[in-house]
C-alpha cells in the first residue's frame, strides 16, 4: 500500500451510487405502474436492484471500516455527522405525518361529523395492545443500552444476549402491530382517520422493521468479531436509529392512540 | 472526608481532560460496571413492565367485543379507484368480521 500522510479515507471508484440511483428510479416508476396499471414487473426489478445495491454497498463499507482500517477518528466523525443529519431528515419525514394528523384532528371538518374521531370510527383502546407496544419499545431501549455498555466493557456474551433480546423485542413489536392491523374496525380507506392513522403508524412500523434488520446485522457482525470495545460505530448508529424509532412511537402513542381516541 | 473529596475532585478533573482522537464518542463516558446497572434495569424494570402490560392485555381481551352496526357513511369505505391487489375491493389487512365493504359486512 502507498504511504498516506493524512487520516482521511480516499474512497475507491464504486458502482453503487450509480446502481442506487437507477434502482431508486426503477422503484419510483415501478410504484406508479403498480398503483395505476396493476403492472408489477418494474416494481419487482426496482426492489431487487435496490436490495442488491444496499447489500453490496454496505458490505463494501464493512470491509473498508473493519478490515482495511479506513474508519479513522476523523472519518468516524464524518460518519457520525452523516447519521445525525440522516436522523434529522427522518424527523422531518415524520413531522409531515404529524402535521397531517393535527391539521385534520384539531379542526375536524363538518363532512366527517365535525369531531374527532370522525363519525363511524371506533379507535383502538390505547390502554390495551398500544400500551404493551410502548412497554416493549421502552424495554428494547434499555436492553440496547445494556448491549452497548457490555460491548464497551468487552463482555461478548452479555452484549450478544442483550442485543438478541433487543431484536426479539423488535420482532414482538412488529407481530403485535400486525395483529392490531387485522383487528381494527377501521381501514386505510376510512377517510381522513384511516389515512392519517395507517400512514403514520405504517411508516413507523416500516422503520421498526428496518431498525430490527440493522440490529440483526450488528448481531452477526458482533459474532464475527467486527467490533472492538472502542471501535463500533456501526453498532452506535443502529442504537441511535433504534432510539429514534422509539421516540417516534412515543409521539404516535400520545398523539394518535391516546389523545386522538 | 476532605481527602476523599479531594481525590474525587481530582478524578473528575482527570476525566474532563480533553479527549484526543475520539470526538463525539459515547465510549468516552463509560463508567466501569455501568453494563451491570443496565442488566439489572433490564431484568427488574423493563421486562417486568412488558410482563405486566401483557397481563393487562390478556385480562382486558377476555371481554367479547360487539362489532359496530354498518352505516353507509359517504366519508368511510372510500373507493375512488380499485386497490392494486386482489379484487381491488379489500384492504391489505382486511378482516371480514370487523371490516365492512362499501355495501356492508360480507357475512350479513
Amino acid at each position: 500500500m502507498t504511504h498516506q500522510t493524512h487520516a482521511y479515507h480516499m474512497v475507491n471508484p464504486s458502482p453503487w451510487p450509480l446502481t442506487g440511483a437507477l434502482s431508486a428510479f426503477l422503484l419510483t416508476s415501478g410504484m406508479i405502474m403498480w398503483f395505476h396499471f396493476y403492472y408489477t414487473t418494474l416494481l419487482t426489478a426496482g426492489l431487487l436492484a435496490s436490495t442488491m445495491t444496499m447489500f453490496q454497498w454496505w458490505r463494501d463499507i464493512v470491509r473498508e471500516g473493519t478490515y482495511q482500517g479506513h474508519h479513522t477518528s476523523p472519518v468516524q466523525k464524518g460518519l457520525r455527522y452523516g447519521m445525525i443529519l440522516f436522523i434529522i431528515s427522518e424527523v422531518f419525514f415524520f413531522a409531515g405525518f404529524f402535521w397531517a394528523f393535527y391539521h385534520s384532528s384539531l379542526a375536524p371538518t363538518p363532512q366527517t361529523g365535525g369531531h374527532w374521531p370522525p363519525t363511524g370510527i371506533f379507535p383502538l383502546n390505547p390502554m390495551e395492545v398500544p400500551l404493551l407496544n410502548t412497554a416493549v419499545l421502552l424495554a428494547s431501549g434499555v436492553t440496547i443500552t445494556w448491549a452497548h455498555h457490555s460491548l464497551m466493557e468487552a463482555n461478548r456474551k452479555e452484549s450478544a444476549q442483550a442485543l438478541s433480546m433487543t431484536i426479539a423485542l423488535g420482532i414482538y413489536f412488529t407481530y403485535l402491530q400486525m395483529s392490531e392491523y387485522s383487528e381494527t374496525s377501521f381501514t386505510i380507506s376510512d377517510g381522513i382517520y384511516g389515512s392519517t392513522f395507517f400512514m403514520a403508524t405504517g411508516f413507523h412500523g416500516l422503520h421498526v422493521i428496518i431498525g430490527t434488520t440493522f440490529l440483526t446485522t450488528c448481531y452477526f457482525r458482533q459474532q464475527l468479531y467486527h467490533f472492538t470495545s472502542s471501535h463500533h460505530f456501526g453498532f452506535e448508529a443502529a442504537a441511535w436509529y433504534w432510539h429514534f424509532v422509539d421516540v417516534v412511537w412515543l409521539f404516535l402513542y400520545i398523539s394518535i392512540y391516546w389523545w386522538g381516541s | 472526608m476532605a481527602a476523599a473529596v479531594a481525590s474525587r475532585l481530582s478524578r473528575l478533573l482527570g476525566r474532563s481532560r480533553p479527549q484526543v482522537g475520539r470526538p463525539m464518542s459515547s465510549a468516552a463516558h463509560s463508567g466501569e460496571g455501568s453494563a451491570r446497572m443496565w442488566k439489572i434495569l433490564t431484568f427488574f424494570v423493563a421486562l417486568p413492565g412488558v410482563g405486566v402490560s401483557m397481563l393487562n392485555v390478556y385480562l382486558k381481551s377476555q371481554k367479547e367485543h360487539e362489532r359496530p352496526e354498518f352505516v353507509a357513511y359517504p366519508h368511510l369505505r372510500i373507493r375512488t379507484k380499485p386497490f392494486p391487489w386482489g379484487d381491488g375491493n379489500h384492504t391489505l389487512f382486511h378482516n371480514s368480521h370487523v371490516n365492512p365493504l362499501p355495501t356492508g359486512y360480507e357475512d350479513e
